[in-house]
Protein backbone atom coordinates (compact mmCIF):
# COMPACT_ATOMS: atom_id res chain seq x y z
CA UNK A 1 0.00 0.00 0.00
CA UNK A 2 1.46 3.30 -1.06
CA UNK A 3 1.09 6.14 1.39
CA UNK A 4 1.16 9.61 -0.06
CA UNK A 5 2.17 13.00 1.28
CA UNK A 6 1.41 16.39 -0.22
CA UNK A 7 4.38 17.78 -2.09
CA UNK A 8 4.02 21.14 -0.42
CA UNK A 9 4.67 19.41 2.91
CA UNK A 10 7.94 18.00 1.63
CA UNK A 11 8.93 21.36 0.11
CA UNK A 12 8.20 23.24 3.31
CA UNK A 13 10.04 20.68 5.40
CA UNK A 14 13.14 20.97 3.23
CA UNK A 15 12.99 24.76 3.49
CA UNK A 16 12.69 24.55 7.25
CA UNK A 17 15.52 22.04 7.51
CA UNK A 18 17.91 24.37 5.76
CA UNK A 19 16.63 27.36 7.72
CA UNK A 20 17.06 25.53 11.02
CA UNK A 21 20.54 24.23 10.32
CA UNK A 22 21.94 27.36 8.78
CA UNK A 23 19.99 29.81 10.89
CA UNK A 24 19.76 28.21 14.32
CA UNK A 25 21.97 25.22 14.95
CA UNK A 26 25.10 26.30 13.15
CA UNK A 27 24.25 29.94 12.74
CA UNK A 28 27.69 31.29 11.86
CA UNK A 29 29.24 28.12 10.57
CA UNK A 30 27.80 27.47 7.13
CA UNK A 31 30.30 24.68 6.41
CA UNK A 32 29.13 22.69 9.43
CA UNK A 33 25.48 23.27 8.56
CA UNK A 34 26.21 22.16 5.01
CA UNK A 35 27.95 19.04 6.18
CA UNK A 36 25.07 18.15 8.50
CA UNK A 37 22.48 18.63 5.78
CA UNK A 38 24.56 16.60 3.37
CA UNK A 39 24.81 13.82 5.95
CA UNK A 40 21.02 13.74 6.29
CA UNK A 41 20.81 13.53 2.50
CA UNK A 42 23.28 10.66 2.58
CA UNK A 43 21.07 8.63 4.92
CA UNK A 44 18.00 9.38 2.83
CA UNK A 45 19.77 8.39 -0.38
CA UNK A 46 20.96 5.18 1.23
CA UNK A 47 17.45 4.13 2.15
CA UNK A 48 15.85 5.28 -1.08
CA UNK A 49 18.34 3.30 -3.13
CA UNK A 50 17.41 0.14 -1.21
CA UNK A 51 13.77 0.73 -1.98
CA UNK A 52 14.19 1.53 -5.66
CA UNK A 53 16.67 -1.23 -6.55
CA UNK A 54 14.75 -4.02 -4.86
CA UNK A 55 13.93 -6.11 -7.92
CA UNK A 56 16.94 -5.24 -10.01
CA UNK A 57 20.13 -7.23 -10.57
CA UNK A 58 23.48 -5.74 -9.69
CA UNK A 59 24.84 -2.97 -11.88
CA UNK A 60 27.60 -4.13 -14.20
CA UNK A 61 29.64 -0.95 -14.06
CA UNK A 62 29.67 2.62 -12.82
CA UNK A 63 28.03 3.98 -15.93
CA UNK A 64 25.05 1.67 -15.49
CA UNK A 65 24.61 2.84 -11.93
CA UNK A 66 24.78 6.50 -12.97
CA UNK A 67 22.25 5.82 -15.71
CA UNK A 68 19.97 4.28 -13.13
CA UNK A 69 20.20 7.48 -11.13
CA UNK A 70 19.52 9.62 -14.19
CA UNK A 71 16.48 7.69 -15.31
CA UNK A 72 14.68 5.57 -12.74
CA UNK A 73 15.82 7.19 -9.52
CA UNK A 74 15.32 10.76 -10.71
CA UNK A 75 11.84 9.90 -12.03
CA UNK A 76 10.86 8.37 -8.71
CA UNK A 77 12.09 11.29 -6.66
CA UNK A 78 11.60 14.29 -8.97
CA UNK A 79 9.04 13.00 -11.49
CA UNK A 80 11.35 13.62 -14.42
CA UNK A 81 14.63 12.32 -15.77
CA UNK A 82 17.98 13.99 -15.90
CA UNK A 83 18.16 16.02 -19.11
CA UNK A 84 21.83 15.71 -19.88
CA UNK A 85 24.59 13.35 -18.77
CA UNK A 86 28.23 14.05 -19.51
CA UNK A 87 31.26 12.05 -18.53
CA UNK A 88 34.98 12.18 -19.09
CA UNK A 89 35.17 8.39 -18.81
CA UNK A 90 37.68 8.83 -16.02
CA UNK A 91 35.36 8.87 -13.05
CA UNK A 92 33.69 12.28 -13.42
CA UNK A 93 30.02 12.56 -14.35
CA UNK A 94 27.93 15.69 -14.78
CA UNK A 95 24.17 15.33 -14.41
CA UNK A 96 22.22 18.30 -15.69
CA UNK A 97 18.62 18.94 -14.75
CA UNK A 98 17.14 21.81 -16.72
CA UNK A 99 14.38 22.54 -14.25
CA UNK A 100 15.35 21.15 -10.87
CA UNK A 101 12.13 20.63 -8.98
CA UNK A 102 13.31 21.84 -5.59
CA UNK A 103 14.67 25.04 -7.07
CA UNK A 104 11.77 25.77 -9.39
CA UNK A 105 10.39 28.52 -7.17
CA UNK A 106 13.64 30.07 -6.09
CA UNK A 107 14.07 33.48 -7.51
CA UNK A 108 16.97 35.73 -6.71
CA UNK A 109 15.95 39.34 -6.42
CA UNK A 110 16.98 41.54 -9.32
CA UNK A 111 19.40 44.20 -8.15
CA UNK A 112 18.60 47.58 -9.68
CA UNK A 113 21.13 49.71 -7.81
CA UNK A 114 24.32 48.02 -8.95
CA UNK A 115 26.22 49.98 -11.53
CA UNK A 116 28.82 47.37 -12.37
CA UNK A 117 28.03 43.84 -13.48
CA UNK A 118 30.75 42.49 -11.19
CA UNK A 119 29.83 38.92 -10.21
CA UNK A 120 31.96 38.99 -7.09
CA UNK A 121 29.99 41.73 -5.36
CA UNK A 122 28.84 40.78 -1.84
CA UNK A 123 25.13 40.87 -2.72
CA UNK A 124 25.53 38.39 -5.54
CA UNK A 125 27.55 35.88 -3.55
CA UNK A 126 25.19 36.11 -0.56
CA UNK A 127 22.26 35.19 -2.76
CA UNK A 128 24.26 32.44 -4.42
CA UNK A 129 25.33 31.12 -1.03
CA UNK A 130 21.74 31.16 0.23
CA UNK A 131 20.59 29.12 -2.73
CA UNK A 132 23.54 26.73 -2.55
CA UNK A 133 22.49 25.70 0.97
CA UNK A 134 19.45 24.05 -0.59
CA UNK A 135 21.61 21.89 -2.81
CA UNK A 136 23.51 20.04 -0.12
CA UNK A 137 20.54 17.78 0.53
CA UNK A 138 20.18 16.47 -3.05
CA UNK A 139 23.97 16.12 -3.30
CA UNK A 140 23.85 13.97 -0.17
CA UNK A 141 21.06 11.90 -1.63
CA UNK A 142 23.09 11.14 -4.75
CA UNK A 143 26.16 10.28 -2.66
CA UNK A 144 24.05 7.99 -0.48
CA UNK A 145 22.60 6.16 -3.45
CA UNK A 146 25.97 5.59 -5.06
CA UNK A 147 27.68 4.48 -1.89
CA UNK A 148 24.94 1.94 -1.29
CA UNK A 149 25.57 0.63 -4.80
CA UNK A 150 29.23 0.23 -3.92
CA UNK A 151 30.57 3.38 -5.56
CA UNK A 152 32.20 5.82 -3.14
CA UNK A 153 32.21 9.31 -4.57
CA UNK A 154 32.01 13.03 -3.92
CA UNK A 155 29.09 15.05 -5.22
CA UNK A 156 28.85 18.79 -5.70
CA UNK A 157 26.32 21.04 -7.39
CA UNK A 158 26.62 23.94 -9.76
CA UNK A 159 23.94 26.60 -10.11
CA UNK A 160 25.41 29.09 -12.49
CA UNK A 161 22.12 29.30 -14.34
CA UNK A 162 18.90 28.81 -12.40
CA UNK A 163 16.66 26.82 -12.69
CA UNK A 164 19.14 24.59 -14.48
CA UNK A 165 21.14 22.65 -11.95
CA UNK A 166 24.17 20.42 -12.56
CA UNK A 167 25.41 17.76 -10.17
CA UNK A 168 29.06 16.79 -10.52
CA UNK A 169 29.94 13.29 -9.35
CA UNK A 170 33.58 12.39 -8.84
CA UNK A 171 34.05 8.68 -8.28
CA UNK A 172 36.83 7.85 -5.84
CA UNK A 173 39.30 5.56 -7.53
CA UNK B 1 -20.45 48.34 -3.10
CA UNK B 2 -21.55 51.20 -5.29
CA UNK B 3 -22.53 54.52 -3.82
CA UNK B 4 -24.04 55.92 -6.98
CA UNK B 5 -25.08 53.75 -9.90
CA UNK B 6 -22.58 53.82 -12.76
CA UNK B 7 -24.15 56.69 -14.60
CA UNK B 8 -23.28 57.11 -18.25
CA UNK B 9 -23.52 60.87 -17.89
CA UNK B 10 -20.51 61.33 -15.64
CA UNK B 11 -17.31 61.43 -17.67
CA UNK B 12 -15.26 58.28 -17.70
CA UNK B 13 -12.20 57.34 -19.71
CA UNK B 14 -12.73 55.29 -22.88
CA UNK B 15 -12.84 51.53 -22.46
CA UNK B 16 -9.46 50.07 -23.41
CA UNK B 17 -9.77 47.06 -25.68
CA UNK B 18 -7.94 44.52 -23.54
CA UNK B 19 -4.74 45.81 -25.05
CA UNK B 20 -2.87 44.86 -21.95
CA UNK B 21 -3.12 47.87 -19.69
CA UNK B 22 -6.48 47.73 -18.04
CA UNK B 23 -5.03 47.62 -14.56
CA UNK B 24 -3.78 50.82 -13.02
CA UNK B 25 -2.00 49.56 -9.97
CA UNK B 26 -1.86 46.84 -7.38
CA UNK B 27 -1.03 46.62 -3.69
CA UNK B 28 -0.34 43.61 -1.50
CA UNK B 29 -0.32 44.14 2.25
CA UNK B 30 0.28 41.69 5.03
CA UNK B 31 -1.51 41.49 8.35
CA UNK B 32 0.72 44.11 9.96
CA UNK B 33 0.22 46.73 7.29
CA UNK B 34 3.56 46.22 5.60
CA UNK B 35 3.26 46.80 1.89
CA UNK B 36 4.73 43.65 0.39
CA UNK B 37 4.22 44.68 -3.19
CA UNK B 38 3.22 47.77 -5.09
CA UNK B 39 2.97 47.51 -8.85
CA UNK B 40 1.98 50.22 -11.24
CA UNK B 41 0.95 49.77 -14.84
CA UNK B 42 -0.85 52.92 -15.72
CA UNK B 43 -1.02 55.70 -13.15
CA UNK B 44 -0.77 59.17 -14.61
CA UNK B 45 -1.70 60.93 -11.35
CA UNK B 46 0.37 60.62 -8.17
CA UNK B 47 -1.13 62.56 -5.28
CA UNK B 48 0.98 61.41 -2.36
CA UNK B 49 4.46 60.06 -1.84
CA UNK B 50 4.71 56.25 -1.70
CA UNK B 51 4.80 55.94 2.11
CA UNK B 52 1.72 58.08 2.63
CA UNK B 53 0.03 56.38 -0.27
CA UNK B 54 0.51 52.92 1.25
CA UNK B 55 -0.53 54.06 4.70
CA UNK B 56 -3.64 55.72 3.34
CA UNK B 57 -4.58 52.62 1.37
CA UNK B 58 -4.14 50.30 4.33
CA UNK B 59 -6.02 52.62 6.67
CA UNK B 60 -8.82 53.01 4.17
CA UNK B 61 -9.31 49.30 3.83
CA UNK B 62 -9.21 48.73 7.54
CA UNK B 63 -11.90 51.36 8.07
CA UNK B 64 -14.02 50.14 5.19
CA UNK B 65 -13.95 46.57 6.46
CA UNK B 66 -14.98 47.76 9.88
CA UNK B 67 -17.72 50.00 8.48
CA UNK B 68 -19.22 47.33 6.27
CA UNK B 69 -19.30 44.79 9.08
CA UNK B 70 -20.93 47.21 11.51
CA UNK B 71 -23.53 48.50 9.05
CA UNK B 72 -24.57 45.02 8.00
CA UNK B 73 -28.38 44.81 8.26
CA UNK B 74 -28.57 41.12 7.51
CA UNK B 75 -26.05 39.17 9.53
CA UNK B 76 -27.24 38.39 13.05
CA UNK B 77 -23.89 37.06 14.17
CA UNK B 78 -21.58 39.95 15.06
CA UNK B 79 -18.28 38.32 14.28
CA UNK B 80 -15.13 39.62 15.88
CA UNK B 81 -13.36 41.80 13.37
CA UNK B 82 -9.95 40.33 14.07
CA UNK B 83 -11.02 36.77 13.35
CA UNK B 84 -9.57 35.35 10.13
CA UNK B 85 -12.33 34.54 7.65
CA UNK B 86 -12.41 32.95 4.26
CA UNK B 87 -13.02 35.42 1.46
CA UNK B 88 -16.79 35.70 1.20
CA UNK B 89 -17.59 34.57 4.72
CA UNK B 90 -19.08 36.95 7.21
CA UNK B 91 -19.48 40.46 5.87
CA UNK B 92 -16.55 41.59 3.78
CA UNK B 93 -16.53 44.24 1.14
CA UNK B 94 -14.95 43.31 -2.16
CA UNK B 95 -14.95 46.36 -4.39
CA UNK B 96 -15.90 49.97 -4.80
CA UNK B 97 -16.27 51.96 -7.94
CA UNK B 98 -15.89 55.60 -8.83
CA UNK B 99 -16.35 57.23 -12.21
CA UNK B 100 -12.65 56.90 -12.97
CA UNK B 101 -11.61 53.58 -11.40
CA UNK B 102 -12.73 50.43 -9.69
CA UNK B 103 -10.92 49.12 -6.63
CA UNK B 104 -11.19 45.38 -5.97
CA UNK B 105 -10.11 43.90 -2.68
CA UNK B 106 -9.58 40.48 -1.23
CA UNK B 107 -8.38 39.45 2.20
CA UNK B 108 -7.23 35.93 2.95
CA UNK B 109 -7.51 34.17 6.33
CA UNK B 110 -3.77 34.70 6.78
CA UNK B 111 -4.21 38.46 6.60
CA UNK B 112 -2.81 39.01 3.12
CA UNK B 113 -4.74 41.81 1.42
CA UNK B 114 -4.69 42.09 -2.34
CA UNK B 115 -5.94 45.31 -3.92
CA UNK B 116 -6.30 45.81 -7.63
CA UNK B 117 -7.27 49.16 -9.10
CA UNK B 118 -8.66 48.94 -12.60
CA UNK B 119 -10.83 50.61 -15.15
CA UNK B 120 -14.38 51.31 -13.88
CA UNK B 121 -16.04 49.06 -16.45
CA UNK B 122 -14.20 45.99 -15.10
CA UNK B 123 -16.40 43.13 -13.98
CA UNK B 124 -16.15 41.12 -10.80
CA UNK B 125 -12.51 40.40 -10.10
CA UNK B 126 -12.89 38.07 -7.14
CA UNK B 127 -11.78 35.01 -9.09
CA UNK B 128 -8.83 36.94 -10.51
CA UNK B 129 -7.76 38.01 -7.05
CA UNK B 130 -7.97 34.40 -5.89
CA UNK B 131 -5.72 33.41 -8.78
CA UNK B 132 -3.26 36.14 -7.88
CA UNK B 133 -3.22 34.82 -4.34
CA UNK B 134 -2.43 31.36 -5.67
CA UNK B 135 0.47 32.87 -7.62
CA UNK B 136 1.64 34.48 -4.39
CA UNK B 137 1.55 31.14 -2.56
CA UNK B 138 3.32 29.37 -5.37
CA UNK B 139 6.15 31.78 -6.06
CA UNK B 140 6.58 33.77 -2.88
CA UNK B 141 5.58 31.63 0.07
CA UNK B 142 7.25 28.54 -1.36
CA UNK B 143 10.40 30.42 -2.29
CA UNK B 144 13.04 29.20 0.15
CA UNK B 145 14.88 32.50 0.21
CA UNK B 146 11.88 34.70 0.89
CA UNK B 147 11.45 35.82 4.47
CA UNK B 148 7.80 36.45 5.40
CA UNK B 149 7.00 40.06 6.12
CA UNK B 150 9.57 41.49 3.75
CA UNK B 151 8.83 43.15 0.41
CA UNK B 152 8.45 40.72 -2.46
CA UNK B 153 11.34 40.77 -4.89
CA UNK B 154 10.81 37.48 -6.71
CA UNK B 155 11.29 37.72 -10.45
CA UNK B 156 9.21 34.62 -11.11
CA UNK B 157 6.30 36.11 -9.20
CA UNK B 158 6.60 39.49 -10.88
CA UNK B 159 6.69 38.00 -14.36
CA UNK B 160 3.76 35.64 -13.79
CA UNK B 161 1.74 38.41 -12.16
CA UNK B 162 2.46 40.90 -14.90
CA UNK B 163 1.47 38.40 -17.56
CA UNK B 164 -1.74 37.53 -15.79
CA UNK B 165 -2.86 41.06 -15.00
CA UNK B 166 -2.27 42.19 -18.55
CA UNK B 167 -4.58 39.44 -19.72
CA UNK B 168 -7.50 40.47 -17.48
CA UNK B 169 -9.97 42.35 -19.61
Amino acid sequence: MVREVAESCVDTMLMEMVAMYSGRFYANKPELAARRIEAIGYQVGHQLSERYTMERPRFSDHLEAIKFICKDFWSEVFKKQIDNLKTNHRGTFVLQDNKFRWLSRVSVEPSPEKETEDPSTPGESKAAQAVSMYLYFPCGIIRGVLSNLGIPCAVSADISSLPTCSFVIRVKA
Amino acid sequence: MQFFGGSEISPSPPVPTASGNNAHMMYVFNRNGICLLYKEWNRPLHTLNPQQDHKLMFGLLFSLKSLTAKMDPVNADKGNLGVPQLPGQGCSFHSFRTNTYKLSFMETPSGIKIILVTHPKTGDLRESLKYIYSLYVEYVVKNPIYSPGSPIKSELFNTALDQYVRSIS
